[in-house]
């Protein structure tokens, strides 16, 4: 976790995000926004793979910093997730970005 | 007699998980010649989602499962069998539906059905047994 550009929190999760990762993002996404920080990037170009657990964690990180008034957005992610995302249908909800900048071009 | 590659790994949970399925997929690529990236992440994919599955509502009681998982590659198809312990018929893979957007969970079987060609599922000798099938794509 680092702080990115326009007081964005960049989370960057790596390796394989399964049910064995999934809950850490999750409790990564609630400690940010319980300290107060409510935009939130999650880098993912050091993640290899996702599966539904891991897009689980994200929606429920989405829905933590929208309730809170912020927003959740990803960024960096491979040919892999971006099959399940667009499988999935959540791109239309994690639109992925190249780059955490990009992702909070308008911030 | 086409040719084809045959490998198994058997696990116990716990200690095995789905990052042993994953390893024993990272160990199995290097020798699928020609499988392309598009076939490699989907039997990738549906193989951790239906791990995932089978070890999250197979193991009703707790006490561990042990499974079986086979994949078979010919130049037409890869299929993989898995085998586990648990208990029978809990698992519905057919007419799985994609749920709503703000959905945390109840994905998986959906995206399985998204990603292969064939889903079986039957009960032999006190196993239940799942096989997948992935036609192959032409080209890299």
């Amino acid at each position: 976790m680092e702080d990115g550009p326009g007081g964005v929190v960049v989370l960057k999760p790596e390796g394989r995000l399964n049910m064995v990762a999934a809950p850490a993002v999750r409790e990564a996404v609630a400690s940010i926004v319980e300290g107060g920080r409510t935009k939130i990037a999650v880098d993912l170009r050091a993640v290899e793979f996702i599966d539904s657990s891991g897009l689980g964690a994200l929606i429920s990180g989405l829905k933590t910093a929208r309730q809170a008034g912020g927003d959740l957005r990803i960024a960096g992610a491979n040919d892999q997730v971006r099959l399940v995302l667009s499988l999935t249908n959540l791109e239309r909800v994690l639109t992925p970005y190249d780059t955490v900048e990009n992702a909070y071009g308008d911030a | 007699m086409p040719e084809q590659l045959r490998r198994t790994v058997h696990l116990t949970t716990p200690p095995g998980d789905v990052n042993t399925v994953h390893d024993f997929l990272a160990e199995l690529w290097p020798e699928a010649h020609g499988v392309s990236d598009v076939d490699r992440i989907s039997v990738e994919t549906a193989l951790i989602e239906l791990a995932a599955n089978v070890m999250q509502h197979a193991d009703t009681d707790g006490a561990g499962l042990a499974c079986e998982f086979t994949i078979v590659v010919t130049d037409e198809a890869i299929d993989m069998t898995v085998r586990d312990t648990g208990e029978p018929g809990e698992i519905q893979l057919v007419g799985a539906e994609m749920p709503e957007l703000d959905a945390e969970s109840g994905r998986g079987l959906a995206l399985i059905t998204a990603l292969v060609d064939h889903v079986a599922y039957s009960q032999e000798g006190g196993h239940n047994i799942w096989r997948l099938t992935r036609a192959r794509t032409t080209g890299a």
